[in-house]
């Protein structure tokens, strides 16, 4: 029996699940041989009662949302946090520290009557989520092995290490050499570090290790010439959820 | 170097490693075998003058080797070393042409004599010259272009060289990017930097890539896996020589032992042009670390003069790559003095200096594990890894299973991995054991400057500079952190001029002991026994000795001979041989001497109980022995069978023969002696102390041997006992050395590194392979 598989999002722009669906060739032929996907909004209508794996993608930012995503919880035997807004709760947290309501006037101006908005916040801050695929937009490589563990039964795990491991493997000058700043340092890898290889920075789109050294990370960017606000506005790009932007 | 080769044949890496050592330290060129096969097809191929060789080898006995040498090979000398003497393999090797023969263990300048000896009755024109012939050379401009020399050659001759390369090889080199210098693969001679500071990473990724499979498995019906190993022919062009000293680290970590494939391939498959570093980083050290220059490790090493390249050819490859792509020349007195001052003058523009000879941070290191350093600093560690991964000695590594979509296969992958992440040290179960910043940061350093030189005996850290340049909070530095152990050293000692240390005031103040009485036990020998005028008892382990002073004559060590369960005395036996035993031997009971100790280890109790035990005395060795023996006596149910053998010269020489009865008579003790040579009364064994081993049976998984004689029996009863099947680690000794101050200052009983005042003197001969100078 195939694990039936959903997908589902909230608050985001949906490119993790585009980028899902750019999945192609032999890898596409073989992931649809191993799941069966019951539920997908972007391409097709089914539905289903129960899910083995639901992935969702999205910040939970409206009552709404509350309710719909304890439901997929409810019928789902895995939930899969798909995505940094998923994940961390990443850009749809800027708006937190608005107030709600001026929040909806800036956004719907007088429209904003039809609208309801609560602090946007990651899934896990509502239901208990089993795994994450992290990153803005995801790395379909690391979904699939997240997808190829569940199925073999390993737990899935993810780097624990920051960013600057895989940018130095990718053989970079690092940002800071160049003398640009980066949240590399502080920020989970797992991306093989493809901002910095491209040429840009980190801007903390995994969010962070598990113990990260925010202290000494501020002190870093403060030394290469951030004021503490300019530090701050850096995390909080996407990790306004954390403790670290404030 | 002498001209005349010796080849040495042992399959005990230890044996065959030292005797290569000393050998080569004396000149000779060496060549070892493991086995008589390996040896013959050695002998085959090349010329030796001497071999060497141990009769007892798996499979081919040395005895085999001579035999087949003595047939294809009769000039060559032989000199057989045996750890188990017989008189039939002696008289049988000599049959076969062995000049002598060497029992193990035995010193290297025994063995040195034994060869020069040996070689200087050959005639010279007796042995072939033994050098490697190399392949037929190219035609060379200049006519003969050898290893180890130098040659100039132009910037043409060094794009030549480099578009020879590329025809057949990656030509991986160092290139500008991002205003730093990386390397890469270099297309274009244009894009090729030579003048470079250093590089962001180092070469060694080229050897050891970040990524790699291992394995390509299969898990589909029957599991499976195969090796994979990817390497291409390939050319690093323009090496600094830190980073030549650090590929060679990596070629002993993974070549030395457990040689790993994929990492030897691509090291067969790669070629090293060096470039002396003459515009050194500003946080490099490498002077102070050895590592500035090369002298191995390189086919070719160049010079930039200016005017065109000093290039140093530092294999056959080297100048076969000289011959072939350059108009190389000899050098002028010119261009030899110029590569000299540049090279001063680049190690001049360090700026950064060790303030402590790199020799001394191991036991810098050693001594400050425990030090706040090591927390203080580790506060800013972002555990980023960047130092580790920019590191040119690094080579750690994960291991992972990666699979296809198809979940039937899969690789497995081998990662860059660095003990300074979090998680290096995690088990499955969750626990970390380095779980804190401190104790990664500090292990990373001890790595740098102590466990990678102590377990590869080559410099772990090169002095690049690259972590110091990596690292954010800049913390990584191993020079700073080296400087600022070697600092706070400086500082502790000055505390202690200044008189913070409390002093031992009874270190060398010898303590009031009262001669109870004394026992004559043979003809120089005494016993005496003495109590602390205090009332206090000596608090000692059997096995432990003390010095003894006769004020006005002098101090010596004896070594107790009771037990302490019996009582609140101690009885030291002594032999009248030197000023002070002839001064003890004079005084009656009340007499008053001075006691220090008691010094040293003593014998192992903790490993000895619940052992079968077999205690071997030779002659006055019974004495420290004694106290062991007073000791199973009197603790009889913690140990298993107790065996005695004592053997001495003569029925005169026997002591304590009331003990000795009651030993007989004991239903607990098996015990056997003997006398070398009897006399008309005597009817028990005679024969030296070996003769009693054979007949002994024992079970050599759970008995302990301690022996305590002179030199001469621990030779013939190590051999004895090892035939029995006891392991190195079951054979305990007692050994005199010449003691003084007792407490590991005067030096005079120093064991190479040891003290055997301090940790001795008793030892396991395992204990005593490691030193050299012990028997």
């Amino acid at each position: 029996m195939k694990p039936k598989v959903a997908f589902f999002d909230f608050t985001c722009c949906e490119g993790c699940q585009l980028d899902t669906l750019n999945i192609e060739g032999q890898d596409l032929v073989d992931l649809l041989a191993a799941i069966d996907i019951v539920e997908f909004r972007e391409i097709h209508t089914g539905n289903a009662d129960h899910y083995d794996i639901a992935f969702v993608e999205g910040s939970i930012s409206r009552e709404s949302g509350i309710e719909r995503v304890k439901d997929i919880r409810g019928r789902s035997d895995l939930l899969i946090a798909l995505g940094a807004c998923a994940h961390i709760g990443g850009l749809n947290c800027l708006k937190n520290h608005l107030d709600m309501d001026e929040a909806l006037e800036i956004v719907y101006g007088e429209d904003k009557k039809y609208y309801d908005t609560i602090p946007a916040r990651p899934v896990s801050a509502v239901v208990p989520v089993d795994f994450f695929v992290p990153g803005c937009p995801i790395n379909t490589a690391e979904l699939l092995r997240i997808v190829k563990d569940v199925l073999l039964g390993k737990t899935p795990e993810l780097p624990n290490y920051p960013v600057c491991v895989e940018c130095k493997m990718a053989g970079n000058v690092c940002v800071f050499e160049q003398g640009k700043t980066c949240l590399g340092p502080v920020i989970r890898g797992g991306c093989n570090a493809i901002c910095i290889s491209a040429g840009r920075h980190c801007w903390g789109c995994r969010g962070l290790v598990d113990d990260p050294n925010i202290d000494s990370q501020k002190d870093v960017l403060a030394k290469y010439g951030l004021s503490v606000e300019q530090v701050v506005e850096k995390f909080k790009i996407y990790n306004t959820y954390s403790e670290v932007a404030k | 170097m002498r001209e005349h080769s010796v080849l040495v044949v042992d399959d005990e890496p230890i044996v065959r490693e030292s005797i290569r050592d000393w050998l080569t330290e004396a000149g000779y060129p060496v060549a070892t075998a493991e086995t008589g096969e390996e040896a013959l097809e050695l002998v085959a191929t090349r010329d030796f003058s001497v071999l060497v060789v141990d009769l007892r080898l798996p499979g081919k006995t040395g005895i085999k080797v001579l035999e087949a040498v003595k047939a294809e090979r009769p000039w060559i000398r032989t000199i057989v070393i045996t750890a188990y003497p017989s008189a039939e393999t002696v008289q049988e090797a000599r049959r076969l042409g062995a000049v002598d023969y060497l029992l193990k263990p035995f010193a290297p300048d025994n063995l040195e004599r034994l060869i020069d000896e040996t070689l200087s009755s050959i005639p010279p024109e007796a042995t072939v010259t033994t050098v490697e012939a190399p392949e037929a050379a190219p035609v060379a401009v200049v006519e003969a272009i050898e290893v180890k020399q130098s040659f100039v050659i132009g910037n043409g001759d060094l794009r030549a060289l480099f578009d020879g390369l590329a025809e057949t090889m990656d030509v991986i080199g160092v290139v500008a990017r991002n205003g730093k210098y990386v390397y890469d693969k270099v297309k274009r001679f244009e894009d090729l930097r030579l003048d470079y500071d250093t590089t962001v990473h180092p070469p060694t990724r080229f050897l050891f890539p970040a990524r790699e499979r291992m394995l390509a498995v299969s898990f589909d019906g029957t599991p499976s896996a195969e090796a994979t190993i990817e390497a291409k022919p390939q050319v690093l062009l323009g090496v600094h020589p830190y980073d030549i000293h650090a590929i060679e680290l990596l070629d002993e970590v993974f070549m030395a032992t457990h040689a790993d494939p994929n990492y030897i391939t691509r090291r067969q498959n790669t070629l090293i042009i060096g470039v002396d570093c003459l515009r050194p980083s500003p946080n490099a050290f490498a002077p102070s670390m050895g590592t500035a220059q090369a002298d191995t490790g390189f086919d070719l090493l160049l010079t930039d003069l200016g005017t065109g390249y000093m290039t140093r050819v530092g294999s056959q490859r080297g100048a076969d790559l000289l011959a072939e792509h350059t108009d190389a020349r000899e050098p002028n007195d010119n261009e030899i003095a110029s590569q000299k001052a540049l090279l001063e003058l680049a190690a001049q523009k360090v700026e950064v200096r060790l303030n402590v000879a790199r020799e001394r941070l191991p036991k810098l290191l050693e001594d400050h594990y425990d030090d706040s350093y090591w927390e203080e600093k580790s506060e800013a560690c972002l555990s980023c890894g960047s130092c580790v991964m920019v590191c040119p000695t690094c080579f750690c590594f994960d291991v992972k299973d990666e699979v296809a979509l198809n979940l039937k296969t899969g690789e497995r992958i081998r990662t860059w991995d660095g003990c300074m992440l979090t998680d290096f040290a995690v088990v499955a179960g969750g626990e970390n054991f380095r779980h804190d910043k401190a104790s990664r940061y500090r292990h990373r350093i001890f790595r740098k400057g102590k466990y990678v030189l102590e377990r590869y005996g080559m410099v772990g850290c090169v002095g690049c500079g690259r972590c110091a340049t990596a690292c954010l909070p800049d913390i990584a530095s191993p020079a700073e952190a080296f400087n600022a152990i070697a600092e706070k050293a400086k500082i502790e000692t000055a505390r202690r001029l200044i008189g913070k240390v409390a002093p031992d005031n009874e270190l060398y103040q010898p303590k009031p002991a009262k001669l109870l009485r004394v026992d004559d036990l043979a003809e120089n020998e005494k016993v005496f026994e003495f109590q602390f005028e205090d009332g206090s008892t000596l608090g000692h382990a059997p096995g432990q000795f003390v010095s003894v002073s006769i004020f006005g004559i002098g101090e010596a060590p004896i070594s107790i001979s009771s037990s302490p369960t019996r009582g609140d005395t101690f009885q030291l036996a002594v032999r009248n041989v030197g000023n002070v035993t002839r001064a003890m031997h004079k005084l009656q009971a009340g007499a008053t001497v001075g006691i220090r100790g008691p010094f040293g280890n003593g014998f192992p109790i903790d490993t000895l109980e619940w052992k079968d035990l077999l205690l071997i005395a030779g002659g006055i060795g019974l004495f420290p022995l004694r106290s062991l023996i007073q000791h199973v006596i009197d603790h009889r149910d913690s140990f298993g069978r107790v065996i005695i053998l004592y053997g001495t010269r003569s029925p005169d020489q026997r002591m304590f023969l009331e003990e000795l009865e009651a030993w007989k008579a004991n239903a607990g003790i098996e015990f056997h002696e003997t006398v070398d040579r009897g006399d008309d009364d005597w009817k028990g064994n005679v024969g030296v102390i070996t003769t009693l081993i054979p007949g002994i049976d024992l079970s050599p998984a759970k008995t302990m041997s301690v022996v305590v004689g002179p030199p001469i029996v621990y030779r013939f009863v190590v051999g004895e006992l090892k035939k029995k099947g006891l392991a190195d680690e079951q054979i305990i000794m007692s050994l005199e050395r010449r003691m003084k101050c007792g407490v590991g200052k005067c030096g005079h009983c120093q064991i190479n590194g040891i003290y055997a005042c301090q940790e001795g003197p008793v030892f396991t001969l395992a204990d005593l392979r490691n030193l050299r100078e012990a028997v």
